[in-house]
């Protein structure tokens, strides 16, 4: 069981073996990351989701993970400050399991996509939101920002591989994508209504 | 007089966000990007606490436990673990370090008050 109230899980086994890229693929939903060491292909679909894609060039350690901000109740600074909370350890989870699978924090390298604004019937930008809290996030953590796409009104599949850097990004048609719509629905309704806190524990 | 507390981590991201916090109910707060700056900063100050993260370069949150233990000003000082490792073993670890407690983030500002204003 995921000791979050909001699951930010590593990418469940949904491994198949992709066959036009020729190797194994992962692909992973959101909420979820996954890292590896092997030449494989991390697949994902966003609409206003992000996804940051990490490496380290020269372990050849890379990872993805795919996740949006909950919604703010409100413009001011502390609640625009912590809907930042759940995204700054979505980043940290994919991080430290790149550090557990060999990489080094100071030769991260980032690639960002998704934050489309694809969400009908919410006002508030929230891919946008989603892309600037990536940009924000990974220049205060000094992680160069190798390439992005991000933002319009379209969702994005992605192919990264995580071996070479090297993203593949498909852009999608909107009206075509009902799954990726209601998948993202389910899921900022999950991350706004839910408590987002882990687990505490006094050591007696 | 009013407490330190010195937080530890190697995301600035994070070090801000809990920093924001702390400030926001009056404690006085130093910060450390990884164990070896933690060990400087709290050189000589009197701290209340100290807030670690596990993973960090240099020197990892558990062996910055195990260091700070071993010195005679800071062997009864209360230091909370806040990492994303939820890992029964890796919790074990902590513990034998002499951690006082540990939380998995992401944090709730309201329940790591709590936890601040219970340990200190």
């Amino acid at each position: 069981m995921s000791p979050l109230a909001v699951p930010l899980v590593h990418g469940r086994a949904s491994k198949y073996l992709d066959r036009t890229f020729n190797r194994q693929a992962m692909k992973i939903l959101p909420g979820e990351f996954y890292a590896t060491t092997e030449d494989e292909v991390i697949v994902t679909v966003l609409g206003s989701c992000v996804a940051a894609c990490l490496l380290d060039p020269i372990a050849m350690v890379g990872g993805m993970n795919h996740f949006m901000l909950p919604m703010k109740h409100g413009d001011r600074d502390p609640d625009v400050f912590f809907a930042a909370r759940y995204g700054a350890a979505a980043m940290e989870y994919l991080i430290n399991n790149l550090l557990h699978l060999g990489a080094q924090r100071d030769r991260l390298v980032a690639k960002a996509f998704g934050g489309g604004r694809v969400m009908r019937g919410i006002s508030t930008d929230v891919g946008g939101q989603n892309a600037d809290f990536v940009r924000e996030f990974l220049r205060n953590e000094d992680i160069p920002i190798w390439g992005e796409d991000m933002g319009g009104p379209y969702p994005r599949k992605v192919y990264f591989f995580p071996h070479t850097g090297q993203v593949l990004v498909k852009r999608m048609e909107t009206t075509h994508n009902d799954t990726v719509y209601h998948r993202e629905l389910t899921y900022i309704q999950e991350v706004t209504g839910k408590p987002m806190s882990g687990d505490v524990e006094l050591f007696t | 007089m009013g407490h330190c507390i010195l937080t530890v981590d190697d995301s600035s991201t994070m070090r801000q966000m809990i920093t924001f916090t702390l400030k926001g109910a009056n404690f006085e707060v130093v910060e450390a990007g990884d164990g070896v700056e933690a060990l400087e900063v709290a050189k000589g100050k009197k701290l209340s606490l100290i807030i670690t993260d596990v993973n960090m370069p240099r020197m990892d949150g558990i062996t910055l436990v195990q260091r700070l233990r071993a010195l005679p000003e800071f062997k009864f000082t209360p230091i909370l673990v806040l990492t994303t490792e939820s890992d029964a073993s890796m919790k074990q670890k902590g513990k034998e370090a002499g951690a006082t407690g540990w939380i998995v983030k992401p944090f709730s500002p309201e329940k790591l008050l709590d936890v601040v204003n219970k340990v200190i």
